[in-house]
Order: structure tokens, then C-alpha cells, then sequence
């Protein structure tokens, strides 16, 4: 059974690392541009620039079947925005309309989401948190979050499987929700308490500066990131400022 | 130097956990102090007295003193504490703060504030020393619970506290990871360190443990030296509650299987993970009806994968399962198969003991639900939210339930680990009650005394085979005998390498 999990819990190597705060950054600029973005004059090129983004990095971090995927819809609904609208009328426009441009106005930020979740460490948030001189009582609760989730998810297996066993279904869904919540909850509570009494006995929370041995940094690719997305703010507000 | 004064203890809430009463316990530097006795005796409660647990997460009446160097823990905050004392808890799943293996090595000495070249010093120096280079680098999520606790150990040792203190944490391994654990342990004791552990194990410890500290119902009853302990013998043991010193010792009973002339045919059972890899590999498996199974193998065999598409889990594995009038693909093995799960807990969804087990009734019958529950000594207990009952009385249950739905065959997976003797026995008992009644039972199990109690069949499996199989004659009991004591005492340093 493997968990899914929320942070990626192993660091991808040195190949081609952007800082947290850079990535985090990058999930911003692009769904406020490409969702909130008019069109016209520098957005043209702003949007499908900011759009291949999030492909570019999927392919840097070798997730070959997340950015075939993401081109194909991309590219899929991109040419039902173009070439479908036009030519259908009624509710079938409507339904082309509705989904690709939802489509293309969100996965790239979705996308991007993704690859910012999927290639960041616990300590690696933690470390940008800290940079960031965002307050520990932020910071240690979201990374609780982190590690408290998969966790869950593998009891839900477990809760799961034993439902299958005893055969019950979606027959009666009051009931499956409360059967499927009381072992969750009582599960939930002991793991929390189990990972609080572990957490303490190792320190957290001593009033010292804490060290984090988690390497994050500025370098060359995260002056290039943090440049597009200035072009692509600088797009987006001066398409504002003319319409 | 560890001082417990006249310490009481009473847990807050109504816990299951009793408490402490009376307790008085000096430990010197460097002694390895084992604590044994049956569960709810107070080894756990103990234990957290010297971590700083109590008072500072368990809250409660705590009367007495519990010094360390002359110190009062309960007037050092935890974080002080935690520099002095490291824990190993029972639980692998839930020991980790970090999702990967690097980072949680360095945990504790980054909370200390310590400077960044010291703590890579100190992480790369406990993976040389404990050879944990295959695991750097890796996933939480995708270790065996034997890694984990390596995992756990040795990021316990990077912040180099004087005091270890270990609270049953071998309930969830197999005797290649346990006979790991003992490694490192041994290291430790070299180290000069002072080590207390909370056991029901105790083989593995025989050599290593200094004084035995034996607690019954709140109290130290008897400390023991270690030459005392280990001639106390078989019997004064068995007595004790107390699982036994070394598998030498361990009573055969050869229990006749019932009989009968029908055989279950497992054919074609095949499953291998996405990335190609197999886990599991039968062509073909002869079962005799009504046989109670030991299924055994190192951990990463594919026990649990053999359980698992046995009761038609496993989407992906398909098989037949041929009985005497029937074939049964997956899913209708889905509806013959129940499988008794390690943690119950994930297998109880009413609001009461009554309706767990008529849940699983086919046509409501509340008479024959209470029939049921009064053979698993359950009568008393059926109004009960089935949350609030003992970790016995659950798997009890969930026994109950799996009666109720009429399966004909009934899995066990590891029900015994982390029991004490006395409830190991009870177990083994349900187990041949459902023997009796003329189930076939399979059992996934690391544990040899469970097995000697209550089985007549074993399947040995190795890296997805099944490579022997026999009944628990005399030459069979020796031949199961000897694959434990081969894996505790000369562990193959594969551990490492083993997924899952």
C-alpha cells in the first residue's frame, strides 16, 4: 500500500532545484494571471509563456506522464476554445464554452500546484517558512499537516478494505460515512496524540533558534522564474490599466 | 542517575493504562534495565515518567519524585529533557515527524539549535554506524516496519541522550528485525549508555539486560539480577505470566488437526506492484479443510500480500480458489473470507457490541447474535461501545462478527504481536474454537509460541513463493523451530534491503 502522499517526501537531487519560495511564487503569478488575465496587447504572450511553465518543470522533474497529459488537455481544450465555439450554438456551445475555458484558465495552476507539492520536503517548507521569518505557530502546525494526512490516508485503506470485507456498500451511504467515520476519528486521535508525545520527546519546540540543515536558496534558474513572473505581472496589470 | 522516590501515579481520564503505585527504582549510569510483566502492569506508564511524558503530556496525580542527576523531571521542561532522554516508541507508524529519512535523523538536534556542520557530522556518523545507507534517502512511507525502527533508533542517537528508553519496540517487528534492534542495543550498552526498556519479548534480552525489573498491577514486585532471571526456569516464568527466555524453552503441544478429506486448491494467485516487481507467486496450494495455518516467512515474503488476495482484497489479483463443490474467483472469496486485521480498530463501525455482529448477520437474528457472543465470552460486554473495549476483547469481536457472516475461512494477521503470555493464550484459544467449528483458519504470524499453541499446518514463503509447507508433527515442529531460531540468531544483514 502506498500512501499518497502531500509533500514529496524525498529530495529530487540537485538536477534542477527552485527554492520553495520561488515555486510558491510561481503558483501565484500563474493562476492570478491566467485565471484573472484579459486578453490582448502583452498578455498574448504572457498567458501561453506562463502556461508552459508548469510543463517545463514537469519535465525537468521527469513526471514524463503528468506533462503528456497536461499538453494533451491543454492543447485539447485550447482548440475547442479556438475552432469549436464558433461553429456551435445552444447548449452544446455552452458546455464547450464552460469546460475549456475552465479548463484552460485553471490546470495550469493546478499543474504548477502540483509540481510545487510533489518536489518540496517537509524540511524544505519548514526552511522556507523560516526564511520567510513566518511565525512557528504557522509553520509547525502546517508541517504537522504534512505528515498527519498520508497518514490518514493509509488507515482509510485499512477502514476501507475492511468494508469490503464485512460487505458494505454505497447501498446505504448515511450509514457507510458513519460506519467509515468512527474507526477514522478514533484512529485519527491516537495517531495525533502518538505523533505529539513523539514529536516532544525529540524537543520541538524549545525556545532556541532552530537549526534546519535543509538547503534553500536563490540561484540562477530562480532569477529566471521570479523575472517571468514579473513580465507576466507586468502583462497582467497593463492589460488592466488599458481595458 | 535515575531516582524514582515513592512515586504514585494516577492517569487523568479513565484510561485503560493503570497507573503507578509505590514505585521505587534507583537505576546507575550505564545499566540496561529490562521491565516486564503482563500488559496494564505500568511498564509504559514508567517509561514515561523518565521521558518527561508524564507529567507534561499524560497529565495526572503524581506523587513522589522522579530525579535524573538530582534533577526533578517534572520541573524540567520537556525540551531539556528531550536532550537527555531519547524514546523508541511501540509504534513505527507514528514515531516520525519528517516524510523522508534524512531529515528525521537530524530532527531532534536541529529543535536543540545545534550548528549545521555538527548535526551532518552526527546524522552521517549513526548511518555508518548502524549501516543505514539503504535506507538514506528514502520515504517514510515505503518501509517495513523493521526499517522504521531503525530509522526511529537512530535518529533517537543523533542527539546522543545519556538515557534510552524503549517502550515496546519490537511489538510490530519479525525476529530478523527484533535480532536488528538487539544490535543496536549492544552497541548502546558499549556505549556506556543507560538503557530502560518495557518488553513482552525477553529472549532477545537475556544477555543484555542488567536487572530485570518484573511489575505487577501498578507495582515493582520483584527486581531481578540478571543470573537470578535467568535461572528462575520454564515454569516460575510461565507462573509470572512471562513469555519465555529462549525458543529452547518453548512447550510443544502437538494439536491433531481435524479431520477431514476435503481439500481447498489454491491456484493461479499472482500479484506484483505497478512497477513490475512480484510479490506474490503461486501455481498451486493444497490446503486440507479445517486446518489452522501458520503462514511464516521473513518479513517482505508476501504473507500479508497472500492474506490480502486470499479474502479478494487485491482488485488486480484474480486466482481460484477450488473447494470441494465450488471454484471461487475474487469475488466470491470476498463473501467466504474474513480477515481478523492487525489493528482492529479498523474494523469496528457500530455503536455497540450487539449490533457489530448483527451487522454481519445475512437475515437479523438477535438470538443467534447472542450465542455467538456468549461463546467468545462477549455476553456481559454487548451493550458496550466497541471503542472502549481492551485490545482482546475487540479482536474478540471482530471474531464474532466473522462467525456471524458465516465465513468459512478466517485470516489472522500477526494477532499477537505485542501480547503478553496471557493474552497470547487467549487468542490461541478463540483460534481453536474456530477450528472447532469447523473453519479453516489461516494465521500470519512472526510469533512461535502462538504458533505451537494453536496450529497444525504451516506455509513457509520466501520472496513471493511459497517454499515449503507441512504439518506440525514432531519433525515439523522442530523444522518451524528452526527458521525462527536461525533468523534470531544469525540475522542476514539484508534487512536493509528489504521493501515493504
Amino acid at each position: 500500500m502506498m500512501a499518497n502522499e502531500i509533500l514529496q517526501s524525498v529530495s529530487t537531487g540537485k538536477r534542477f532545484k527552485l527554492d520553495p519560495r520561488t515555486k510558491m511564487l510561481m503558483v501565484i503569478t500563474i493562476s492570478t494571471v491566467i485565471i484573472g488575465g484579459g486578453n490582448g496587447g502583452l498578455m498574448n504572450i504572457a498567458k501561453p509563456l506562463l502556461a508552459a511553465v508548469p510543463l517545463l518543470m514537469l519535465i525537468t522533474s521527469r513526471r514524463s506522464r503528468a506533462a503528456i497529459a497536461y499538453t494533451a488537455i491543454y492543447i485539447l481544450c485550447f482548440a475547442g476554445e479556438r475552432l469549436l465555439v464558433p461553429i456551435t450554438s445552444g447548449f452544446l456551445n455552452f458546455l464547450i464554452v464552460a469546460c475549456c475555458g475552465m479548463l484552460t484558465r485553471f490546470l495550469p495552476g493546478i499543474m504548477m500546484g502540483y509540481f510545487l507539492v510533489t518536489t518540496t520536503t517537509v524540511s524544505e517548507f519548514t526552511a522556507a517558512m523560516e526564511r520567510m521569518h513566518m511565525p512557528r505557530q504557522i509553520t509547525i502546525p502546517l508541517s504537522v499537516m504534512f505528515r498527519f494526512f498520508p497518514t490518514v490516508g493509509e488507515e482509510m485503506a485499512a477502514i476501507n478494505d475492511a468494508m469490503k470485507m464485512r460487505g458494505i456498500t454505497f447501498a446505504n451511504p448515511m450509514r457507510m460515512l458513519e460506519y467509515r467515520l468512527v474507526p477514522m476519528l478514533m484512529c485519527s486521535v491516537k495517531i495525533g496524540e502518538e505523533l505529539s508525545a513523539a514529536a516532544l520527546t525529540r524537543g520541538l519546540g524549545a525556545p532556541v533558534k532552530r537549526t534546519n540543515i535543509c538547503e534553500v536558496g536563490f540561484h540562477i534558474q530562480d532569477m529566471f522564474a521570479i523575472l517571468i513572473c514579473i513580465f507576466g505581472f507586468a502583462a497582467f496589470f497593463s492589460s488592466r490599466i488599458i481595458s | 542517575m535515575i531516582e524514582l522516590r515513592q512515586v504514585s501515579f494516577r492517569y487523568e481520564q479513565a484510561r485503560q493504562e493503570n497507573g503507578l503505585r509505590d514505585v521505587n527504582l534507583t537505576i546507575g549510569d550505564g545499566e540496561v534495565i529490562l521491565l516486564c510483566g503482563e500488559s496494564g502492569c505500568g511498564k509504559t506508564t514508567l517509561t514515561r515518567l523518565v521521558n518527561g511524558l508524564i507529567p507534561h503530556f499524560w497529565g495526572g496525580d503524581l506523587n513522589g519524585e522522579v530525579l535524573i542527576d538530582g534533577v526533578k523531571i517534572n520541573e524540567m521542561p520537556l525540551y531539556e529533557t528531550a536532550k537527555i532522554v531519547g524514546s523508541v516508541f511501540q509504534n513505527p507508524r507514528s514515531q516520525f515527524f519528517n516524510v523522508d529519512t534524512d531529515s528525521e535523523i537530524a530532527f531532534g538536534c536541529e529543535n536543540q539549535g545545534l550548528p549545521e556542520e555538527e548535526i551532518r557530522k552526527r546524522v552521517e556518523t549513526n548511518v555508518k554506524q548502524y549501516s543505514l545507507e539503504p535506507l538514506m534517502g528514502r520515504s517514510i512511507f515505503e518501509l517495513s516496519g523493521g526499517e522504521k525502527q531503525k530509522i526511529a533508533c537512530a535518529s533517537v542517537s543523533a542527539c546522543d541522550p545519556d538515557i534510552l528508553v524503549l517502550d515496546e519496540p519490537t511489538a510490530n517487528l519479525d525476529a530478523r528485525a527484533t535480532a536488528a534492534l538487539r544490535r543496536m542495543l549492544l552497541l548502546w550498552k558499549a556505549q556506556g549508555k543507560t538503557i530502560i526498556i518495557a518488553e513482552h519479548r525477553l529472549y532477545f534480552l537475556r544477555d543484555i539486560a542488567d536487572r530485570i525489573v518484573y511489575m505487577n498491577q501498578g507495582r515493582i514486585e520483584t527486581v531481578f539480577t540478571h543470573e537470578n532471571f535467568i535461572s528462575l526456569g520454564a515454569e516460575k516464568l510461565e507462573n509470572m505470566g512471562l513469555r519465555p527466555l529462549s525458543l529452547n524453552e518453548l512447550q510443544c503441544h502437538i494439536k491433531q488437526p481435524v479431520q477431514t478429506n476435503e481439500n481447498l486448491v489454491f491456484s493461479d494467485f499472482r500479484f506484483s506492484y505497478k512497477n513490475g516487481k512480484p510479490v506474490l507467486d503461486i501455481d498451486k496450494l493444497n490446503i486440507s479443510e479445517g486446518a489452522s495455518v501458520a503462514v511464516i516467512g521473513h518479513n517482505g515474503a508476501g504473507k500479508s500480500t497472500f492474506a490480502r488476495c486470499l479474502c479478494g482484497l487485491e482488485r488486480k489479483c484474480g486466482g481460484k480458489l477450488l473447494g470441494q463443490a465450488n471454484v471461487k474467483g475474487r469475488k466470491q472469496r470476498l463473501k467466504c473470507c474474513f480477515m481478523v486485521m492487525q489493528d482492529v480498530n479498523h474494523q469496528l463501525f457500530t455503536e455497540s457490541v450487539l449490533d457489530e455482529v448483527l451487522l454481519s448477520m445475512e437475515e437479523e437474528n438477535e438470538e443467534q447474535a447472542e450465542e455467538i457472543l456468549k461463546g467468545l465470552d462477549l455476553q456481559e460486554l454487548k451493550e458496550q461501545h466497541p471503542m472502549a473495549l481492551s485490545g482482546g476483547q475487540k479482536q474478540r469481536v471482530a471474531i464474532a462478527s466473522a462467525i456471524a457472516s458465516k465465513r468459512e475461512i478466517i485470516l489472522f494477521d500477526e494477532p499477537t504481536s505485542g501480547l503478553d503470555l496471557r493474552h497470547m493464550r487467549e487468542v490461541a484459544a478463540n483460534l481453536w474454537q474456530l477450528n472447532a467449528m469447523g473453519k479453516t483458519v489461516f494465521v500470519v504470524t512472526h510469533d512461535p509460541e502462538f504458533i505451537l499453541s494453536c496450529c497444525t499446518y504451516v506455509v513457509h514463503m520466501e520472496q513471493g513463493y511459497v517454499i515449503a509447507q507441512y504439518p506440525l508433527d514432531t519433525n515439523g515442529t522442530a523444522r518451524m523451530l528452526s527458521f525462527f531460531q536461525d533468523t534470531a540468531d544469525k540475522p542476514a544483514d539484508l534487512e536493509g534491503m528489504v521493501m515493504m
